[in-house]
């Protein structure tokens, strides 16, 4: 006993210790997670279904209890009693990008100078971040590293939250330009008139830098070359989304006839009034990744759920949308974002989507992940209730390519570790 | 008649200011004596006299009625039924002082730029300690006439000022003088009329204090310090001290920026036995009732705000609606306080333009203010404010001579103030010189060019133009007595020539000679073809005027009529009493009188509203042990390492919407705390979320004091900047220390008091024994473990008990030791990774915690996140399997119990208030919403309500987007939105706005 006790310890010292989870190992043997409600995040549900994944690819589909599966010939997970989801997808995150937000030596995000489209989060990723296995075993997979601040904040990847190296990290590099639609509206006071002149200097200079950055697109080798045009060609040969973030509704009508002046199909990040001009946004066909719903209305006399029903009014209108957390650490509470605004008018599996498929639509990454369907991606996690719900998410097992990721974290070595000194039950 | 010259013989030596001067030539005295005959007298208000006479001799008025005769040797001045009123009186005026340069805003990038922390006053000379308190300026030494200002506030109707300088948070002595032109030997009437005060630092530099609670501990501390000075003898030599204490029997007039610092200021001199008068800010008809109760007599502005260009919809929406309410109602605001019988002066002071003064006195005429308490409120009123009724204010014979001259009732629309008579001479306006001569004139030009000439607009601000074809361009035109000399560009071109006139006036025809700009000369005529019509007043669109309704509090979601208690039986539904009873399915509750009367099954509804809460769930309400909601201008005095002194229970703000926000999510009860920013901050006030009471009236009657304390990076200023490397202290090794030295002092200063010495009170130190004697109890920020053990060691030296630890984020390292301790724990969830002290922070704290008996809540610090502190509780389960029915008592009972409280909120249990949520769904679920919330028994959130509160809102932003848009067709002049920023205050915010 007071051996077991000392081993014990010891592999607590040994997990708690700065190191963080060590990545899994692909695939080897077939895998069949057999049983429970499997959301395959386009909206299907199947009561007592199966997901069967080979090589870090969806096999297969379907209801459990009409298929059979030879355990010989693959490792079979009951999940029976349990649900079954995509990867959770977290896009405009600074993951990997911040360990500690006060402390500036651990900030990664934000590039000094404005327009600044020629710098990489992707190459600043950080997968040994404590942070990144607190926020998986909720269930999120994937995310969108995005760099911060200034008029154009550089490109963002979208990375999977399981690997060794910013290399092997990588699902899609260097995925889109960020560009921060200068507020159309001037702040208060005496500097209102300062602001609007502010405002209009900013929109010239970025009309001024578009029609540069096309020009220069329109030819192979451009001389002089240019860093900053060199990255935005990406813009215009479809290699690279726009992604404009803008809050306010006029900011985002502008930011979509300015795309159209250069035709560009851009995404809209944030969209706090984006319910205001959902028709313009149908219209151009220009999605919306929403960033949180659990915030205050922007304005006093805006309903007081607004943010919450934001996802449902978007939907109602037809206007596609996903659901983003903030920040870093707190993307962790993703789902429950989503699971908001399926208390506010979208239904559960709409909510699941707007974290799932839908995010990896409007990513451009949909062919490959987002959802349950054979051919896509083996990225997927069993909880043992609802994992929209803080109340019953708890994550068993997850699955990203295929692979079984370890789903212990720091805190939960501290946790262990505290309990063993107050004698409480593991 | 002899009695009056007795009167004057006494007053002789203020009227000859001037006799000790040196005269260069010969004496040049004149009897100074004139009758101003055939007028309509108002000598005060209410008394109407037409076809009097006013005599006047050396500046005092000698005679004023109907059967009055005139000296001989008088002067006549025939007015032709004019009327003549007491010109008016400001007493808030700035007039003659030398400008105040006011500090750049906070925040300003290059104010940030400048050097650090400024601890201590930079006053030279034997100064208090605080930069702010300037009782010992005199206004009146610093006071120099100046005859173009004087000029512009003679315009407006007024003939004397209280003048002071706007500096500081005492702002010594005002001086009342007269706008005349002569020397100010003879425009001072009193030098030290009254005191002034406000709860703005004005210019001062130093640091302290940092916000609206530090000016108002400041000033109660100033208070008792002044009267230690007084009484134990001098230990120091204090300028401020004595200044403070030799102006207390002078009128103290206090400035305030909001109806609530209104309640504020006078509260604090209730405290002192000083009422104030109070000059006001334009919102007191929001809170008439409270201000009533204050018996303060109020000084206040006109300044109404004008209307917002509405035109872009979407720029329109970044107005609140409270904004746009406050638009309409403003002008409504005396009429307002007379009705509620409050007694007021009114003042120019805030208009931007002072020129719309009488525009608005009218309008505000035109809302109901009756015209016999406008004119008492220009006259009479202020005149017995500083007690100097018996000398000005009103025509009464001995009264200083100053009247005003206009074409008829002053409180009329498109009556002219022709003259202003101060201090017995005349002065005319440049308004009246022209306002007569306004209609459209045909003008001609060497006999051939011909052109329109139109002079219109208000009596004061009279615009001349020359129309000529499609053009109109400005003219300059002014008038002495009928000489006239006019300017104006003859084409529009950027370089354009100009003509400038000069002629004279006979009757209702001008003519004379002019000159080109090149260097022709002409002659000119310009002939009446059309007398003035008033055009349709900007305002009149507003005619007949439809006001919206006030609403408590008057911005969004405010009530028309306070919701009040019922008798409710809450049917059918799944209990949660956070008693031992537990959970209980299929249960009524039933609420009478605020209280819980009964739980249980098929309970009699006998009288009750019956809520059918079939399939719902009923939970105590929420309870948030850290919030920052409701709290005015700063929520942290950041200056200094030890501010226990400071109070929330100050700066409440019971317009915050958030009250109502957070209503929705449950809320009934919030214990706002100062901030994160020093070792011992403010006094933290628990209140009830009661939408639509006073600020008063939130608080959490009877509840045990409570005090902020803090630990780690926000104290010791890690996060600050380079430049915050000065306020002791900036290690954790500091830390302990200031405690100590706090507590030591503390001790020795409740010792002398013991023993019956009596050391200068203080209001930091009395805070202090009130926790070394468990009369007041902490709260205090942590993160690690160290700082946690450190603080209860101190408590544990100086024998007391550290009440809760809150955030406490690494509790889970040291609960034995706070547990053996008796501390509570009041946490965040699942928060980490912000800063550096929270690396090692895990959601599984509170869960640890409470498995070691401790007392756990979890808390918000955000006011979005207490919306959903039910789902914050729902993380026990997840993280640590804390059972639903303990994780719930999360933010219900055991917040209850770390605030002293449960015994009478927190659970749901018969006798106890009746604060309780109805949710449509398990209260722990991401899906729950709250249906209905209770606090004492009154439904202060209700879905259904909520959507037609919504719906009203949409309406009355429509309603007056549309009159504002109509203002401006209408011709007013217009400001255009700017971003709405709501500020929602977190620990570590030291802003002030």
């Amino acid at each position: 006993m007071q051996y077991i006790l000392l081993l014990l310890l010891c592999t607590l010292c040994c997990t708690t210790d700065s190191l963080s989870q060590t990545p899994s190992v692909p695939q080897t043997r077939p895998v069949v997670v057999l049983g429970g409600t499997v959301h395959t995040g386009t909206g299907q549900v199947i009561e007592n279904g199966f997901v069967a994944f080979e090589n870090g690819k969806i096999t297969a589909v379907g209801d459990a209890s009409t298929a059979r599966f030879d355990n010989s010939r693959a490792d079979i997970i009951d999940a029976a009693g349990k649900h079954v989801y995509p990867g959770f997808i977290c896009a405009n995150t600074t993951l990997g990008l911040s360990e500690i937000g006060a402390v500036r030596a651990t900030n990664d995000y934000a590039e000094v100078g404005t327009i600044s489209p020629h710098v990489r989060a992707l190459i600043a990723y950080n997968t040994d971040s404590q942070i990144l296995p607190t926020v998986r075993s909720n269930g999120v997979l994937l995310s969108q590293i995005t760099p911060v601040g200034g008029l154009i904040s550089g490109s963002s990847a979208v990375v999977q939250l399981d690997g060794w190296n910013w290399e092997d990290a990588m699902y899609k590099a260097d995925d889109g330009l960020h560009l921060n639609w200068p507020s159309m509206m001037p702040s208060q006071g005496d500097e209102a008139e300062k602001s609007r002149k502010r405002i209009g200097q900013e929109l010239a200079a970025l009309d001024q830098l578009f029609a540069e950055a096309k020009a220069y697109s329109s030819t192979p080798t451009a001389n002089p070359s240019n860093l900053k045009l060199e990255a935005m060609r990406g813009l215009f040969n479809g290699t690279k989304k726009l992604y404009i973030h803008a809050d306010q509704a006029k900011g985002i009508i502008a930011a979509i006839h300015f795309s159209q002046r250069y035709g560009l199909a851009p995404v809209i990040v944030g969209g706090d009034e984006s319910w205001l001009v959902a028709d313009v946004l149908k219209q151009f066909d220009v999605p919306v990744i929403i960033s949180q719903t659990h915030h205050l209305p922007s304005l006093s006399h805006d309903d007081i759920d607004l943010p919450y029903k934001l996802p449902a009014l978007l939907n109602k209108a037809g206007v596609r949308f996903c659901i983003s957390g903030a920040g870093n650490w707190n993307q962790r509470n993703l789902p429950f974002e989503a699971g908001t605004a399926a208390a506010y008018g979208l239904t559960k599996e709409e909510a699941l989507a707007s974290i799932t498929l839908n995010a990896a639509a409007i990513l451009g990454i949909d062919s490959t992940v987002g959802s349950l369907e054979p051919g896509k991606d083996a990225t997927l996690f069993i909880s043992t209730g609802d994992a929209l719900d803080m109340r019953t998410n708890d994550v068993t097992q997850a699955f990203i390519l295929g692979r079984n990721i370890d789903l212990d974290n720091k805190q939960k070595a501290l946790y262990r570790k505290y309990k063993v000194k107050y004698g409480q039950k593991p | 008649m002899k009695y009056v010259l007795i009167f004057l013989l006494a007053c002789a030596p203020t009227l000859f200011a001037q006799e000790t001067f040196p005269t260069n030539g010969v004496r040049d005295e004149r009897a100074e004596l004139y009758a101003i005959t055939n007028v309509t007298l108002v000598a005060s208000p209410g008394t109407i006299v037409s076809n009097a006479t006013l005599v006047v001799r050396k500046g005092v008025i000698v005679a004023a009625g109907s059967a009055v005769s005139i000296p001989a040797g008088a002067v006549r001045y025939d007015m032709g039924g004019k009327w003549v009123y007491p010109a008016f009186i400001d007493l808030d005026s700035e007039y003659g002082l030398p400008e105040t340069k006011q500090k750049k805003a906070a925040g300003d990038e290059e104010e940030e730029g400048e050097g650090g922390p400024q601890m201590d006053t930079k006053k030279k000379g034997a100064h208090g300690w605080n930069q702010a308190l300037n009782p010992e300026v005199d206004s009146y030494t610093l006071f120099t006439a100046s005859s173009d200002k004087a000029a512009e506030l003679r315009a407006l109707g007024f003939g004397a000022v209280l003048t002071h300088k706007h500096d500081g948070i005492a702002r010594g002595t005002s001086a009342f003088v007269l706008l005349g032109d002569q020397r100010e030997n003879e425009l001072l009437v009193r030098d030290r009329a009254a005191a002034h005060y406000s709860f703005d630092k004005g210019t001062s530099t130093q640091d302290y204090p940092g916000s609206l609670m530090g000016s108002i501990a400041l000033l109660r501390q100033t208070y008792l310090d002044a009267a230690w000075y007084r009484n134990a003898g001098h230990h120091e030599y204090n300028l401020t001290l004595e200044a403070w204490n030799a102006r207390q029997s002078l009128p103290q007039i206090f400035e305030v920026k909001d109806k609530f610092s209104a309640l504020r200021a006078d509260k604090v001199g209730d405290e002192f036995g000083v009422q104030y008068i109070i000059r006001g800010s334009g919102d007191e008809y929001q809170r008439v009732a409270e201000l009533k109760a204050t018996g303060a007599r109020f000084i206040i502005p006109v300044n109404f705000p004008i209307p917002f260009d509405v035109e872009d919809p979407f720029d329109a929406r970044n107005i609140s609606l409270a904004t746009l309410k406050h638009w309409e109602l403003a002008p409504s605001n005396p009429a307002m306080l007379e009705q509620a019988g409050i007694v007021f002066a009114l003042t120019p002071a805030l208009l931007k333009d002072k020129k719309e003064f009488l525009a608005n006195i009218r309008l505000a005429v035109q809302r109901g203010l009756s015209k016999r308490t406008a004119l008492e409120a220009l006259t009479r009123q202020p005149a017995a404010m500083i007690g100097l009724a018996d000398k000005i204010g009103t025509l009464e014979p001995g009264r200083i001579a100053n009247f005003i001259v206009t074409s008829g009732d002053v409180f009329d629309a498109g009556t002219v103030v022709y003259e202003n008579w101060v201090d017995g001479r005349r002065y005319r306006t440049a308004a009246g010189a022209l306002a007569d001569l306004r209609g459209v004139y045909d003008m001609t030009i060497d006999g051939s060019e011909r052109m329109t000439l139109i002079l219109d607009g208000a009596p004061e601000s009279v615009r001349t133009r020359i129309v000529r074809g499609k053009d109109s361009l400005d003219a300059a035109l002014s008038r002495t007595d009928d000489a006239i000399t006019m300017r104006f560009a003859t084409d529009t071109l950027p370089t354009s020539n100009s003509v400038r006139l000069s002629g004279w006036i006979e009757g209702t025809t001008w003519s004379g000679r002019g000159q080109h700009s090149d260097g022709r000369w002409i002659s000119w005529t310009a002939r009446l073809s059309a007398p003035f019509s008033a055009k349709v007043r900007k305002d009149s669109v507003m005619q007949p005027d439809v006001l919206g309704t006030l609403t408590y509090p008057n911005v969004e979601y405010g009530w028309e009529k306070l919701p009040v208690q019922e008798k409710v039986l809450l049917k059918n539904a799944t209990v949660w009493t956070c008693e031992a009873s537990g959970v209980l399915k299929e249960t009524d509750v039933l609420i009478d009188k605020g209280k819980i009367a009964a739980v249980g099954t098929n309970l009699n509804a006998s009288g009750a509203t019956v809520v059918d809460a079939t399939g719902k769930h009923i939970t105590p309400g929420i309870i948030d042990e850290h919030s920052h909601i409701a709290i005015s201008q700063g929520v942290n005095e950041w200056t200094q390492a030890i501010t226990a002194e400071v109070r929330i229970g100050d700066v409440l703000n019971s317009d915050d919407v958030n009250i109502y926000r957070q209503l929705a999510g449950g809320v009934t009860t919030s214990h706002l705390l100062h901030g994160s920013a020093n070792p011992v901050g403010g006094q933290t006030q628990l209140i009830k979320l009661r939408w639509g009471v006073a600020p008063e009236a939130l608080k959490f009657e009877g509840a045990d004091g409570f005090i902020k304390f803090a630990l780690g990076e926000n104290v010791k200023q890690s996060n600050w900047g380079d430049k915050n490397v000065v306020r002791f202290p900036q290690t954790r090794m500091g830390v302990e220390q200031v405690y100590i030295d706090g507590f030591t002092r503390a001790q020795e200063y409740e010792r002398a008091i013991k023993r019956g010495e009596s050391p200068r009170r203080d209001l930091e130190l009395d805070a202090l024994v009130e926790i070394l004697n468990s009369k007041r109890f902490i709260t205090c920020h942590s993160y690690v473990q160290s700082e946690i053990t450190m603080l209860m060691r101190v408590a544990e030296q100086f024998e007391f008990k550290v009440n809760t630890f809150t955030h406490i984020l690494e509790g889970y390292k040291v609960a034995d030791k706070m547990k053996a301790h008796g501390a509570g724990a009041s946490s965040f969830s699942d928060w980490w990774a912000y800063k550096y002290e929270v690396i090692d922070a895990i959601p599984y704290n509170g869960a640890i915690l409470h498995d070691m008996g401790i007392v756990t809540a979890y808390n918000s610090d955000d006011p979005e996140m207490a919306r959903r502190l039910n789902q914050e509780a729902a993380k026990a389960v997840k993280y640590g399997g804390v059972s639903e029915e303990e994780a719930l008592k999360f933010v219900t009972l055991n917040p209850a119990k770390l605030l002293h409280i449960d015994n009478r909120t927190g659970s749901i249990n018969v006798g106890k208030d009746a604060d309780v949520v109805v949710w449509n769904e398990h209260p722990l679920s991401v899906y729950a919403v709250a249906e209905q919330t209770y606090v004492d028994g009154i439904r202060y959130y209700d879905r259904a309500t909520d959507l037609e509160k919504r719906a009203d809102i949409a309406r009355e932003r429509e309603r007056l987007l549309r009159k504002m848009a109509e203002a401006k067709r209408g011709g007013a002049k217009t400001q255009k939105p700017t971003k709405h920023e709501e500020h929602h205050y977190h620990c570590d915010d030291i802003g002030n706005e």
